[in-house]
């Protein structure tokens, strides 16, 4: 274990000049080995933009990302500890490689060839698809499927944090349950430390210890996952939680006084 | 496949002409030069410029050589010199538009700006510039054409790879630390190799076309070598002695090109963009009024949509695949229904054959398909244009494509009463206003002047349902209205349509994945799965009522605010099957654990189960059977526990 994901005072900025906006403003923020950390934001909010930052996708306008002292925010990093899985299955797989090729490419360097087939299928064993499967094409998989292999891939590449974004949220609610319990046992199993970005509470719920509240670019609450569900001190979070829909609960009454007569 | 494809591509006209085309070419510039080469080159000062005869099909030249012969002679180097030129294009096109992926922003911005700069040069006016810098010769003039063709195929490289460039499996390979070059190779390239192979084949025709341009000129070869534009400009000069002379090589030249053409084309149709197939089937027109008593439950005297045995066929590789097979439902006025089901269930295609949208491919036949009392299949298209237009209104899920980006939201909605009150333009804008007031849009005069860019999401969302409140709505059709939107946002919208439900008296049929979403404005919910519906059951049911499987498991797959950390959640194994394969018998037999020979033979039908609900299983599940679990309590006191931690829970929301 190389030590925490560290953000600290980071800003991210899109556009330069007179038409810059900045997607996040200040945000510190640690992700401790072995612990999954929910990272809860409406759209716009900024958390995609920090995710993207800390595999260096995105450049940080200012403040740090660092893993075990190493800086993850430059785009030249020769072996990335930090690993990230994307929203959507659909266009996270090249569809001209085949899946074995997909994840063999993820694996750090200086492995040999006969080497590389043993930890395709070990990764491919890890998210329970049959390493048979190596060679077929990402087109004959479902969404489901494909959101494991992408988890495969990302953990081919040994990381210490793996960063989910919105993995579940282009999936049908039965196929969430299955890759949400996928996460669950992976991280436990190799003991990996996760970011886990969406903006489905009660996903975040279920797979975090602890849960950080973001709006506009800053975070607005942070703590223990049941502490912040269940005494939200913000008012954005009470909000969040209470717009949750729920069976049987009810939905009440319009914030708009203005009412047809 | 790909190589069924090609074949296939033989078999069209197309196909084979540019497939016997190009063999003649190439056999002719690997033979011509070895049979007629010495005849092209035997000078006969006797017989100059003869005309056609029997010895000289298209009569000889000014030093008494064959024509026909120079013209089939010349076809090795004018396609020679016509392909190294599209080579060389090529090259040059893809180096700089994969230069921006490489160089990173600022300098990449340089090199799309350089090439945006030479694209504006018409490309004769460059090969021609470039001509006179590389001299007068065969290698110049290639040289000339390459770079004259490179700038927009590198714009076009460009175009391509960026988009290729933004997506996910360039930026997880760039994250697991794959160079920038691997990264074109391995990623970038082969994902636009086939609109590129398409656009350089037919770029080589216009290479050849412009290399008969420069030689006819004297720009390009110079004697003694020849082409087909060399010998053009030599037989135009004696055109009136011996038209037959400019004719031949004029014809070459166009046949050539023609044949690069047809075989751009039939890579385009081989590799390019796969258009729709299939025949277009309209609707059948299966209107006779219901012939059996089934009763669609909810049907009474005021239905507002009546479907009675609703199938929804496409044309697939054998026959046809029902998407959606024999759906029976019925909205009373004011009434707010939901249907409920995954990607592939059908719940979508129900709800637009209901509105008369479903798509051109689609074979939509009912017993009965009435909505506002027009009876859809029976209606022609501008029947249903004019009656269903102000009475049915449509909220889709994505409102960025629903409204028109080129025109006001005012106007939109305006246009609405124009066209079917037949209201003034002043008139229209007053309304729409009004409407846009009703979904609480805040300063809606101004916004009404807004374009639909100018809205966030939720706000585009509610200028949809004002669009339909512009008419008298009598049923409003939702498909997934808030699954684009944040969960916030989302409560604003589904608040929305409750108050217009119960303002404006119109029913609802909400469709979404999300049970938890229906649960909120509904009375009523519709589970489908494959095509059928196999639970209808009231809402306050839901919780902990539900008996088919599916629906049941469903409901315990979803986590909630209170599941419980340290246990799996339920998962459902397995996926729903495909239209075309599904087997007979239940079509969730093959997922359920209650599954036994009678649901794996037997199709079940819907029937009775309890009060107002009804499920389509032979074993459906009563609540006393679920194993119990811890209940958790929710933040607020509210209750929310899973269904099945509380089995038969009679809920106790706050103003129910």
């Amino acid at each position: 274990m190389t030590g925490p994901l560290v953000f600290e005072d980071v800003h991210i900025r899109f556009g330069s000049g007179s038409r810059a906006t900045w997607a996040v403003r200040g945000v510190d923020l640690e992700v401790p080995p072995g612990s999954v950390v929910g990272l809860v934001g409406e759209s716009g909010s900024g958390k995609s933009s920090l995710a993207k930052a800390a595999v260096g996708l995105v450049p940080v306008a200012s403040g740090r990302i660092e893993l075990g002292g190493v800086d993850q925010s430059g785009r030249t990093l020769r072996r990335r500890r930090v690993q990230m899985v994307f929203q959507d299955p659909y266009s996270s797989l090249d569809p001209r490689m085949t899946i074995g090729e997909s994840i063999s490419e993820a694996l750090p360097r200086g492995i040999r060839r006969a080497e590389r087939r043993t930890e395709v299928a070990r990764v491919l064993e890890l998210v329970d698809i049959d390493p048979w499967r190596a060679t077929s094409l990402p087109g004959d998989l479902s969404g489901g499927q494909r959101q494991r292999i992408a988890l495969a891939r990302a953990l081919a590449a040994r990381p210490d944090v793996v960063i989910a974004d919105e993995i579940t949220s282009a999936l049908d609610v039965s196929v969430q349950g299955s890759v949400l319990n996928l996460v669950r046992d992976i991280q436990r199993e190799l003991d990996l430390a996760v970011l886990l970005i969406s903006h489905n509470l009660a996903v975040v719920r279920y797979v975090s210890d602890v849960i950080a509240v973001m709006r506009s670019g800053r975070i607005v609450e942070f703590g223990g996952g049941d502490e912040v569900l269940e005494r939200p001190e913000h008012p954005y979070t009470q909000l969040l939680l209470e717009s949750v829909p729920r069976i049987g609960s009810a939905l009440g009454p319009s914030d708009h006084a203005t009412r047809r007569e | 496949m790909r190589t069924a494809r090609w074949r296939a591509a033989l078999r069209t006209p197309l196909g084979a002409t540019a497939a016997a085309g190009s063999l003649a070419l190439l056999v002719l510039a690997v033979a011509g030069p070895v049979l007629w080469g010495s005849a092209a080159e035997e000078t006969d000062v006797a017989s100059m410029n003869q005309p056609p005869s029997g010895d000289h099909l298209f009569g000889t030249d000014d030093l008494g050589r064959d024509v026909l012969a120079r013209v089939l002679v010349a076809t090795r180097t004018s396609l020679g010199l016509a392909l190294g030129a599209t080579a060389i294009g090529i090259a040059l096109g893809l180096i700089l538009g994969t230069l921006p992926v490489v160089l990173g922003q600022r300098l990449g911005r340089m090199v799309v700006a350089l090439v945006n700069f030479l694209v504006a040069f018409p490309a004769l006016l460059l090969a021609l510039f470039f001509a006179v810098i590389f001299g007068l010769d065969a290698r110049g003039a290639m040289l000339a054409i390459g770079m004259a063709i490179a700038p927009s195929f590198a714009r076009l490289v460009q175009t391509l790879s960026a988009s290729v460039a933004g997506r996910d499996y360039v930026s997880a390979a760039r994250i697991a630390g794959v160079g920038r070059f691997r990264l074109i190779r391995r990623h970038v390239l082969p994902n636009i190799a086939e609109p590129l192979v398409v656009n350089a084949t037919m770029g080589a025709g216009g290479a050849l076309l412009a290399f008969a341009g420069l030689s006819f000129l004297g720009l390009g070869v110079q004697p003694p070598t020849y082409d087909w534009g060399r010998l053009l400009g030599e037989g135009l000069g004696r055109i009136y002695v011996n038209p037959a002379a400019a004719l031949a090589p004029g014809v070459a030249v166009v046949v050539a090109g023609l044949v690069f053409a047809l075989l751009g084309e039939t890579c385009a149709a081989v590799l390019g963009v796969r258009t729709g197939r299939g025949p277009v089937a309209g609707r059948a027109r299966h209107a006779e009024q219901p012939e059996s008593g089934k009763e669609a439950a909810g049907t009474g005297g005021d239905t507002v949509l009546h479907v009675d045995n609703l199938t929804v066929a496409f044309p697939a590789e054998r026959g046809t695949s029902r998407a959606v097979d024999g759906v029976t439902l019925g909205v009373r006025a004011g009434e707010a229904v939901g249907i409920v089901g995954e990607s592939g269930s059908g719940k979508s295609l129900t709800a637009l054959s209901a509105a008369g949208l479903a798509p051109a491919s689609a074979t939509v036949s009912a017993d009965r398909l009435d909505v506002a009392g027009v009876p859809v299949l029976a209606s022609s298209e501008a029947q249903l244009r004019d009656r269903l237009g102000t009475s049915v209104a449509m909220v889709f899920q994505d409102p960025t494509s629903s409204l028109n980006p080129s025109m006001r939201v005012g106007r939109q909605l305006g246009e609405i009463a124009q066209t079917h009150d037949g209201t003034s333009r002043a008139e229209g804008l007053r309304r729409a206003v009004e409407r846009l007031t009703w979904v609480h849009i805040p300063d809606p005069q101004m916004r009404a002047g807004q374009f639909p860019h100018e809205f966030s999401g939720g706000m585009r969302q509610r200028a949809m349902i004002g669009m339909g409140l512009m008419g008298r709505p009598q049923l409003m059709i939702a498909d997934e209205p808030t699954t684009a939107l944040d969960v916030t946002v989302q409560r604003e919208i589904l608040r929305l349509l409750r108050d217009v439900q119960h303002d404006s008296g119109a029913a609802i049929l909400l469709i979404s994945h999300d049970i938890a979403v229906v649960s909120q404005i509904c009375d009523r919910v519709l589970v489908m799965y494959a095509g059928r519906i196999v639970e209808e059951l009231p809402v306050d049911r839901l919780d902990g009522g539900a008996v088919h499987p599916y629906t049941r498991a469903l409901l315990a797959s979803v986590p909630d605010m209170s599941t419980p950390q340290d246990v799996p959640l339920a998962t459902i194994a397995g996926r729903p099957p495909e239209p075309s394969e599904r087997s007979p018998g239940c079509a969730f037999a093959p997922r359920c654990a209650f599954a036994d020979d009678l649901c794996r033979s037997t199709d079940p039908v819907l029937e009775v189960v309890g009060p107002q609900q009804r499920a389509a299983c032979w074993h459906p599940q009563r609540a006393e059977s679920v194993s119990g679990g811890t209940a958790g309590e929710m933040p607020g006191g509210t209750a929310g526990q899973s269904p099945e931690q509380t089995p038969a829970r009679v809920t106790t929301g706050d103003d129910q």
